[in-house]
């Protein structure tokens, strides 16, 4: 069977000339392909009505149409990175006012903080490069949040929900906004923590499956970053034998043997969430590969992102990794970067972490910019929570879940500005409390979607992912 | 393992877990003595507290009444031994009261000024460089000591190691090292510690930090006897049987608890699914295996009530069920045969305890006696050489977690190995987190800090043998456990001809390094030496680059060396091979100083060692000699351990049912779910204590449950009301685990080989992981092996397990995630493994079936366990007749991209009269049905 035979059939749009793989894949991928057995089976019936990943418009006119989250796992402690507290220094040793830890002493961050850019947004030392774009950031310094434990805070940021299972900021994302290229996944978490929560982190749920994170990198756990090793990014992308036709073939089997069982069972979101994951699969050998290979890069970027640095390499790789999936149309991509929890070796670690991070973030955002992506791209930094103000041991601080600093740039917020505070010491936020439902609701709201609007039906009610809370920080949006 | 001379050890078990720790014959006798009631030297069925049909089980001479003589097994009681001389014990610091006035002026006097002068320089918070982790500045740093262990024992001048050091009676620690202080100094020492070493120096260390003076104030202080309350931490009882309306339904007494949940909410439950769907439910289940065509034609055709029991008992009896099931517990043990973590150094032993796991479950070892040996097996009494090899192995438990071996303080490493232990222990055997009270009290449970460093003296009084050697990295080496010479255990893997040729040439080049006849290999950039003349260090920092080189060079010849010498020329294992990872008792037991926020130089007054508060009651053991593993297994097994049963019965359920009746396996605790049917729980616990702690029993009466036996079909207005069909309305479909899947694929073409591999390719290998030692593909040496027996290495999973969400060998877990993804469906579809085993599955059908039609319902029958239907029968006819015509590819492809480099074999295309077949095979193989069991 020829692919010309195959095309008008399937009424797909590419033109008669295919020269790559690439075409030929794309055009193969239009639609559900049940091409062999259309008119053989009844099976129409049961396929699905409409593409469940097509780009649906958003509620109102959006701000950013696409979400890098630079997730910060452990705690980053705000006090030492973009919260900057005088008081706290002044009051080195003395106890801190309010309820806290019984001798709790406070203890003032070991670096210092500079005014940076036109702005003048107090950024620490620890930050070289990030300082230099101040003007870029926008500082949600009023953060708290419900539970001082890692997987139930990583939980709450992600899902909204410490205590039930329920889809993720990327997974509604997707399910509210579609995706901008059918060829790959539309949410793509890169190397995320297999603890604190796991699969829940990027899970969809209720949702359909098609709308949960691919986990690439499949760096479970710190072990393979702290060796500074990476793994193939997407195992088995190509096949060595079969055609792409005779696999297309192969897919439509199977594909018409899931149909006739999900006739069987109506309700049964595992044989869609298969059926899908075969047609995405198939559409992905065609932009994968070449998408993750990162030696398409100039050497000047790769420079810029830290590749060639032992402690820039790996987060470097991801965030180059996040810029090439944001440029291709992926809708929401989470970088992880695990080991903020510095319960001791403040010092040391949180520096080391800082050195990681500061010149890829600062390479991504400039490169966003200079590809005219920044402007609708929304990139979030931030973790769990925050860290004490207060001193564990001589070098270390504990969880604190009831103030921290997350900050955004990109796609619709102000640049050079600063949302909400702590009190003088940085314990406790005070000024434009900001909830994770609050921070929630202002992503979906710089996305163009209405979180009280977007919702699924789901065991007779409607879900949200702000539940019945949030409200979008207005203050923030250019 | 055997089973007859285990039948009585599970009754004493179940009864008295301390028992068995006593000699054989004596504990029977006793054992027989307390059960006789009416004193006539015998045991009526009346006096048998166990049930009938135990009774019936141990009379073996059928005379109605147990006694000595129904145990021929059991060794003649001997007179109480002597003790052997345990390991010697510390003496527990003893009560010796405040310090008085003239106490510590003795102190002032004669011993503060001796240690500022003599000790402070290096062993104070203020020393430059702080030697041998040991400070000597405060009380509780002398408690806790150093590197080589507490430094003073209050009362036992012999036992602290500061009077030894000082007395010069050890090789190696003299101190101060400058010159024997006067014997009228060291005499003042010894009657300080006899004294009771007192010492007003409290920890503190204001010139470090703020907040070092922090009193040892507490968030909340805990009520441990509000605590008990809490459901999880009350013993369970067995409840009632709940009478139901519709009492047609049930089979046993477990579908009267379902059942009565669903009354309650006006539901019913689902019909009996159809005997096809659950046989193919059961043989998953039951050997993680789909149930052969002859199988279910033999069930199918048998309408006897037995019918069911009868598969179900040869399933249980099948070595493919302890594969299933032992898998299951490797997830709560976090099986895996590295280190993880930074360096990643390899266990090549580690395979040794998961066949121990496997076997345990294939011969139903009870599971209480399960657990001891896997706490304490070293330390259970026997004279049988297989026994004593394999409770050795089972203590691998203990050794085969994660661990940070590039860690350089050597205190920190032993705190957070005992870290590592005490939470796995507690989340794998009791569902509790108690790990969280390491740094702070419990923030959800009732357990104080002070119990969390009550069970660090247990393991720190404990040595772990996880035998890595010192390496680049790894710089805690430990030794293995010999096991008997006479034992019968394998001795490992064959190291492969290749493997040993480079292995060697590796050491021969160290070795020629060393001895100066070849250059180390230089660096780029480095300059070029002439030809056979040796670089002479010119400064002192290339100099120390040197002796480091060659220390690491010299390291690496001596792993070498030691790991060829366990293998015969021909790759073959010798006898010194045979060594297992695991845990003996410490030099000296010792109790750990309570850790302020989990920091060393935060030392408090040391906790006697012992057991969570809210866990223990009556029967809980005290620890009076040894590390207290003993003790530990004791209480952990013991029958009023309000959680140990729970827990098991709790994972059971939840392999059959896909989510437990607490739905947080790993967590029974307050922070975890409430149980769906608490009291269906209890009694699943307290029959699973009655039977004996029998997993094939408590599984043979899940599966023959009514409950079980429910179809899964999807009831719209239920799934309304409960939608995560927590009250089981119906079956809940499942999808099978990355072994499952792989496994019924090799099953299903005819290719798995179901023998156990002997040993692991990791067997064969020592230190680092890398790459390019294991060879591109470990996996393929195996060939098609259970997936139970492919390498686990932490970071490095085998793709065809990882993919279907594989447990994380570093966290205990109870409960696998569910996905269904696109990287799922690319290793169906472009997998070689998969590819090969779809060639051999084609050459079955086109062999086995005369006609087209007869392959595929044969592949139907395979795969899925039924025929097609009329109108999948055409669809497959079509795609074969369509895939026929397409012999050569459409196009040539540009098949040489990143990743495909990596692999090492690509399988060649297939037979072109197979290659329909096997296309259609794959697709089989990629259904939603095969993957899903209903």
């Amino acid at each position: 069977m020829s692919i010309d035979r195959l095309l008008p059939e399937d009424g797909c749009p590419a033109g008669p000339l295919m020269n790559t793989r690439r075409d030929v894949l794309r055009a193969f991928s239009c639609g559900f392909g049940w091409l062999a057995f259309r008119g053989l089976s009844g099976f129409e019936s049961v396929l699905p009505q409409e593409d469940p990943l097509a780009p649906k418009p958003p509620h109102f006119p959006a701000r950013a149409k696409r979400v890098i989250f630079l997730c910060m796992s452990g705690g980053p402690s705000h006090v030492d990175t973009f919260d900057y507290k005088p008081g706290l220094k002044a009051d080195h040793g003395k106890a801190p006012s309010g309820r806290t830890r019984a001798g709790a002493k406070l203890f003032a961050s070991p670096w210092e903080f500079r005014q940076s850019g036109q702005s003048g947004l107090w950024i620490s030392e620890l930050f070289p490069e990030l300082g230099k774009l101040a003007d870029k950031l926008c500082l949600l310094r009023g953060m708290h949040t419900d539970l001082p434990a890692h997987p139930q805070a990583a939980l709450k940021l992600h899902t909204g929900s410490f205590q039930f299972v329920r889809p993720s900021l990327g997974a509604w994302t997707l399910y509210g906004l579609g995706t901008m290229n059918r060829n790959l996944p539309g949410f793509v978490t890169i190397n995320p923590p297999s603890g604190q929560g796991g699969a829940q982190n990027y899970g969809s749920a209720f949702l359909p499956a098609i709308y949960q994170g691919l986990r690439t990198g499949g760096d479970r756990g710190a072990g393979m970053a702290a060796r500074g090793e990476a793994r193939e990014p997407v195992a088995n992308i190509d096949n060595s034998r079969l055609s792409d036709a005779a696999q297309r073939r192969q897919l439509d089997l199977s594909g018409a043997l899931n149909a006739e069982r999900k006739r069987q069972d109506r309700q049964e979101s595992g044989v869609e969430g298969v059926i899908q994951s075969f047609e995405l699969a198939f559409r992905m050998q065609a932009e994968i590969p070449e998408l993750l290979d990162l030696d398409k890069e100039p050497a000047s970027v790769r420079t810029e992102y830290g590749l060639d640095d032992d402690e820039t390499r790996g987060f470097g790789t991801e965030c180059l990794m996040a810029r090439r999936l944001a440029e291709k149309g992926v809708r929401f991509i989470e970088v992880n970067r695990g080991s903020w929890d510095q319960h001791r070796n403040l010092r040391e670690d949180l520096a080391r972490n800082a050195r990681a991070i500061d010149r890829p973030i600062a390479a991504l955002l400039r490169d966003l910019d200079r590809r005219g992506l920044l402007a609708d791209t929304l990139v979030l930094w931030g973790g769990e929570f925050g860290r004490t103000p207060y001193a564990q041991g001589n070098d270390g601080r504990d969880h604190n879940h009831k103030g921290f600093t997350t900050w955004m740039a990109g796609g619709g917020v102000k640049g050079g500005f600063s949302y909400g505070a702590t009190d003088d010491h940085g314990i406790e936020a005070v000024d434009g409390r900001t909830s994770i439902h609050d921070w929630h609701s202002t992503i979906l709201h710089l996305l163009g979607l209405d979180h009280e609007k977007l919702t699924y039906r789901h065991a007779g009610r409607d879900f949200r992912l702000t539940d019945v809370h949030g409200t979008p920080i207005r203050d923030i949006l250019a | 393992m055997r089973p007859t001379a285990h039948t009585w050890i599970v009754l004493i078990c179940a009864a008295w877990p301390l028992l068995a720790q006593e000699r054989r014959g004596q504990e029977l006798e006793n054992l027989l003595k307390r059960l006789d009631k009416d004193g006539d030297g015998r045991i009526s069925a009346g006096e048998f507290p166990r049930g009938e049909e135990r009774f019936r089980r141990l009379d073996r001479n059928r005379d109605g009444f147990l006694s000595r003589d129904d145990f021929p097994n059991v060794p003649g009681a001997k007179p109480e031994e002597t003790a052997k001389p345990a390991a010697k014990e510390a003496a527990e610091p003893a009560n010796f009261g405040e310090p008085t006035p003239a106490d510590l002026d003795f102190f002032e006097k004669k011993i503060r000024p001796v240690l500022v002068k003599s000790c402070y320089s290096c062993h104070s918070v203020d020393s430059p460089k702080l030697r041998g982790g040991l400070r000597v500045d405060s009380r509780e740093a002398l408690l806790l000591g150093g590197a080589s262990g507490p430094s003073v024992v209050p009362g036992d001048a012999d036992a602290s190691l500061l009077l030894k050091a000082m007395r010069y009676e050890h090789e190696e620690l003299r101190m101060p090292p400058k010159g024997k202080l006067g014997d009228e100094v060291i005499a003042d020492f010894e009657r300080w510690i006899k004294m009771g070493a007192p010492d007003p120096r409290r920890d503190a260390n204001p010139a470090a930090m703020p907040g070092a003076e922090e009193a040892t104030a507490t968030y909340r202080t805990i009520d441990i006897a509000k605590g008990k309350e809490f459901w999880a931490y009350r013993s369970p009882t067995a409840p009632a049987v709940p009478s139901v309306k519709n009492s047609n339904w049930p089979l046993n007494p477990i579908d009267h608890f379902v059942l009565a949940e669903l009354e309650e909410r006006s539901m019913a439950p689902a019909k009996d699914a159809d005997k096809r769907v659950w046989i193919r439910r059961l043989s998953f289940d039951l050997r993680g295996l789909p149930p052969t065509p002859e199988e279910i034609e033999q069930f199918l055709k048998d309408q006897t009530p037995e019918a069911f029991e009868k598969i179900v008992d040869q399933y249980l009896a099948s070595p493919a069920y302890g594969e299933r099931w032992g898998r299951h517990w490797l997830d709560v043990a976090r099986y895996a045969e590295s280190s993880g973590k930074e360096t990643n150094i390899l266990f090549p032993q580690a395979w040794r305890y998961r066949d121990y796991v496997i076997d345990a479950f294939n011969a139903d070892k009870p599971y209480d006696r399960f657990l001891t040996e896997q706490l304490a097996g070293d330390l259970l009494p026997t004279d049988d050489p297989d026994e004593q090899a394999q409770n050795l192995i089972a203590t691998g438990f203990l050794a085969i977690g994660a661990k940070s071996l590039n860690t350089r303080d050597p205190r920190q490493f032993a705190m957070d190995l005992a870290d590592e232990q005490i939470d796995t222990t507690t989340q794998a055997m009791l569902g509790v987190t108690v790990a969280c009270a390491r740094c702070h009290d419990h923030k959800f449970d009732p357990i104080p800090t002070e119990d969390y460093y009550a069970l660090a003296g247990v393991f720190l009084s404990t040595e772990t043998c996880y035998g890595t050697p010192r390496v680049q990295g790894s710089n805690h080496p430990r030794d293995l456990l010999k096991l008997p010479w006479t034992a019968d255990v394998p001795d490992g893997p064959t190291m492969a001809r290749e493997q040993r040729l480079v292995l060697t040439r590796l050491k021969e080049r160290g070795e020629a390094q060393l001895s100066g006849e070849a250059p180390a290999r230089r660096r780029p950039g480095q300059e070029q030496t002439p030809a056979g003349e040796t670089p002479k260090p010119a400064t002192p920092e290339e100099r120390r680059q040197q002796q480091f080189r060659e220390r690491t060079v010299r390291q690496q010849v001596g792993m070498l060396e030691d790991l060829l010498s366990r293998f015969d020329e021909n790759g073959n294992p010798r006898p010194e091979n045979r060594m297992a990872m695991g845990v003996r008792e410490a030099d000296r037991p010792r109790n750990a100083p309570l850790l302020e926020r989990g920091e060393l130089e935060k030392a408090k007054a040391p906790v006697a060692r012992g057991f969570p508060q809210v866990l223990s009651g009556p029967l809980t053991p005290a620890i009076k000699k040894g590390s207290g593993r003993r003790e530990l297994a004791a209480w952990i097994t013991a029958p009023d351990n309000p959680l140990t049963a729970r827990v098991m019965v709790n994972r059971i359920w939840l392999h059959l049912f896909g989510t437990g009746i607490v739905a947080t396996p790993d967590n029974l605790g307050m922070s975890g779910q409430t149980p769906s049917h608490p009291e269906l729980l209890d009694w699943l616990a307290t029959t699973f204590v009655a039977d004996g702690w029998s997993v094939k029993q408590m599984i043979k009466r899940v599966v023959l449950s009514r409950a079980y036996r429910m179809d899964s079909e999807f009831h719209p207005q239920y799934a309304e009301q409960d939608p995560e069909g927590i009250y089981l309305w119906r079956m809940p479909k499942r999808r099978l685990e990355g072994e499952a899947i792989r496994d019924a694929m090799l099953a299903v073409s005819g290719t798995l080989d179901a023998k156990r591999p002997v040993g692991s390719p990791v067997g064969t290998f020592e230190g680092q992981l890398r790459r390019q030692e294991l060879g591109a593909d470990p996996l393929s040496s195996l060939g098609p092996v259970r997936s139970v027996y492919l390498p686990i290495l932490r970071d490095r999973v085998p793709e065809a397990l990882d993919v279907f969400d594989f447990a994380d060998p570093s966290f205990v877990t109870g409960d696998r995630e569910e996905t269904n993804v696109a990287t799922q469906a690319l290793y169906l579809m472009n997998d070689p493994e998969v590819m090969r085993t779809a060639d051999a599955m084609a050459a079955r059908l086109v062999r086995d079936g005369k006609t087209d039609d007869d392959r595929i319902r044969l592949g139907f029958a395979l795969a899925l366990g039924r025929s097609p239907s009329s109108q999948e029968l055409a669809t497959c006819r079509e795609f074969l007749r369509q895939a026929g015509k397409d012999q050569k590819p459409v196009e040539a492809p540009p098949r040489r991209r990143r990743g495909a480099a990596r692999r090492a074999e690509t399988p060649p295309a297939a037979d072109p009269k197979l290659a329909p077949w096997s296309s259609f095979c794959q697709a089989l193989f990629q259904t939603a049905e095969f993957r899903y069991v209903d």
